[in-house]
C-alpha cells in the first residue's frame, strides 16, 4: 500500500458503514479531500463518500421513480458509475452537481426502459398560464387505492401523491430546487438544459402542484 | 412583458431572489393585475409545503448492506481490471524481443529437423527390420484341390471370391533340404523340376 493511501485510510476515513450523522469526525473531511483519495484508488475513502451522500441520492431516486426496491438498486448503479467516472472528475466542478448529473442520467435511462414516463402530460411549450385553472386536474399516472387515499389525507402524503403525477422533468426540477436546494444554474447543469427552461419548468410545475392540491382540498 | 420574463419574475419572487430592478418590474405588473399577488402567494405556500414535507435525505433500507454490496461490486471490478492491464503491459514490454526469439526458434527448428532426418543407429535399424518382417502377411500354399466360388450381388454392386483348398506353409518345412515327396504336391515338384533342369 502506498504511503498516501495508508495515511488517508488511517487518519481521514470514518468507520465502514457509519451513517452521515454518526460522527462529526466524518463530516470534517471535505468531499474534495475524499475525492482526491478515491482518485488514487482508496476504496475506503469512497465508502465514506457513499455513506455521506447515499441518503440524498436515494431520496432523489425514490421521489423520481416512486419504487423503493428499484430506488435501492438504482442508487447502487449510480455509485458504481460514480466510482468508474471519478478518475475523470475535475476538482473545479462541484461534486454534488456532478453526482446529481449522474443520478439524472441513470434515472432517465431507467424511465426510458420502463416507459413509465407519462404520455400526454402537459407540455411547457404549448401551455399558457391562463390554461391552468385552479382545481383543474392533469392526467395522473398514479391512482391511489381507496384505503391508500385515506392515508394520503396528510399533507406530506398529498404532496408526494401530487409530485408523482407530474412528468419526470417537472418533478425533477421541483425536487432539485425545493428539496435539494440547488440554484437555477446548478439545476440547468444537472438537467442539461437552459436557464430559461429551468425557470419555465419550475413555474409550471408549481402551478400544477397548486392545481392538484387545490383539487384534493376541494374533494375533502 | 414577455411570457418567459414574467415566468422568471414569478419564480424568483417565490424564491425571494428578485433584484431591486426586477421587484420594480413585478410591482408594476401587479398593479395592472390585482389577482396576481394572491396567486403568487398561493404558489409560495405550495413551495414552502414541498420544502417542509419532502425530506432531502432518506437513508436507504439496510444501509450497511447497501455499502457492503456496493463495495463488493467495486472490488470485483478492480480485480477484473487488474489481469487485463498486466497482460497488456507484459506484451508491450516484451515486444522488442519478438524478432530475436523468432529467429532463435527458426534456427532451433532447423537443427531439430536435421537430427530427426539422420539414419538411426544400427540396433535401431535391426529392430525396425524385425518389426517389418513380423508384419509380413501369411504365405498360403495350395493343397490337393483348389476351387473358388464367386458370389456377386449386382444390386449392391458387391462381389466376393471364396477360395477353398489353401493352407499356410508349415513352419517345419526346410526349403534347402526339403523332402519334396513328403509334403509338396506333384504339380509343384514338376514345375520346380522344369525351372531348375
Amino acid at each position: 500500500m502506498n504511503f498516501f493511501r495508508w495515511v488517508t485510510s488511517k487518519q481521514l476515513m470514518a468507520p465502514v458503514g457509519a451513517s452521515p450523522d454518526a460522527g462529526a469526525g466524518d463530516q470534517e473531511v471535505p468531499d474534495r479531500q475524499l475525492i482526491k483519495a478515491c482518485q488514487s484508488g482508496d476504496v475506503r475513502a469512497f465508502e465514506t463518500l457513499v455513506t455521506r451522500h447515499r441518503g440524498k441520492v436515494y431520496a432523489m431516486v425514490q421521489n423520481m421513480i416512486k419504487n423503493e426496491a428499484d430506488a435501492w438498486d438504482l442508487s447502487q448503479d449510480i455509485f458504481l458509475k460514480v466510482w468508474k467516472a471519478l478518475p475523470k472528475f475535475e476538482a473545479r466542478a462541484k461534486f454534488s452537481t456532478w453526482l446529481y448529473r449522474i443520478t439524472h442520467n441513470v434515472v432517465y435511462d431507467w424511465l426510458r426502459k420502463r416507459k413509465i414516463d407519462s404520455v400526454g402530460e402537459l407540455d411547457d411549450g404549448i401551455l399558457n398560464q391562463s390554461d391552468i385553472a385552479a382545481g383543474s386536474r392533469t392526467s395522473p399516472s398514479v391512482t391511489a387505492r381507496p384505503d391508500q387515499a385515506l392515508v394520503n389525507s396528510e399533507l406530506g402524503e398529498r404532496i408526494n401523491a401530487a409530485l408523482a403525477t407530474l412528468n419526470a422533468e417537472h418533478r425533477e426540477t421541483i425536487l432539485l430546487r425545493e428539496v435539494q436546494g440547488f440554484d437555477y444554474k446548478e439545476i440547468a447543469k444537472v438537467m442539461d438544459c437552459s436557464l430559461g427552461t429551468v425557470m419555465s419548468r419550475l413555474y409550471y410545475a408549481r402551478k400544477k402542484l397548486q392545481a392538484l392540491l387545490s383539487d384534493e382540498k376541494g374533494k375533502d | 412583458m414577455k411570457k418567459e420574463k414574467t415566468e422568471e419574475l414569478f419564480v424568483k419572487w417565490i424564491d425571494g431572489l428578485l433584484t431591486p430592478e426586477e421587484e420594480a418590474q413585478l410591482a408594476a405588473a401587479m398593479e395592472s393585475d390585482p389577482g396576481m399577488k394572491a396567486e403568487l402567494q398561493e404558489l409560495k405556500k405550495i413551495s414552502e409545503s414541498v420544502v417542509s414535507e419532502v425530506p432531502a435525505s432518506v437513508e436507504p433500507p439496510y444501509g450497511d448492506f447497501f455499502n457492503s454490496k456496493l463495495m463488493r461490486k467495486i472490488d470485483l471490478q478492480i480485480q477484473s481490471q487488474r489481469p487485463a492491464k498486466k497482460a497488456e503491459r507484459w506484451w508491450q514490454s516484451m515486444r522488442w524481443a519478438w524478432a530475436p526469439v523468432s529467429a532463435l526458434a527458426l534456427v532451433l527448428s532447423f537443427f531439430a529437423g536435421h537430427r530427426i532426418s539422420r539414419p538411426a543407429d544400427p540396433l535401431a535399424q535391426k529392430k525396425t527390420f524385425v518389426e517389418f518382417t513380423a508384419e509380413l502377411p501369411t504365405v498360403y500354399f495350395t493343397g490337393e484341390a483348389l476351387d473358388a466360388e464367386v458370389i456377386a450381388d449386382f444390386e449392391g454392386d458387391v462381389s466376393a471370391i471364396v477360395v477353398n483348398g489353401l493352407s499356410a506353409i508349415r513352419d517345419d518345412i526346410d526349403f534347402v533340404t526339403v523332402n519334396t515327396s513328403a509334403s509338396l504336391p506333384e504339380s509343384y515338384e514338376s514345375s520346380e523340376a522344369r525351372r531348375f533342369h
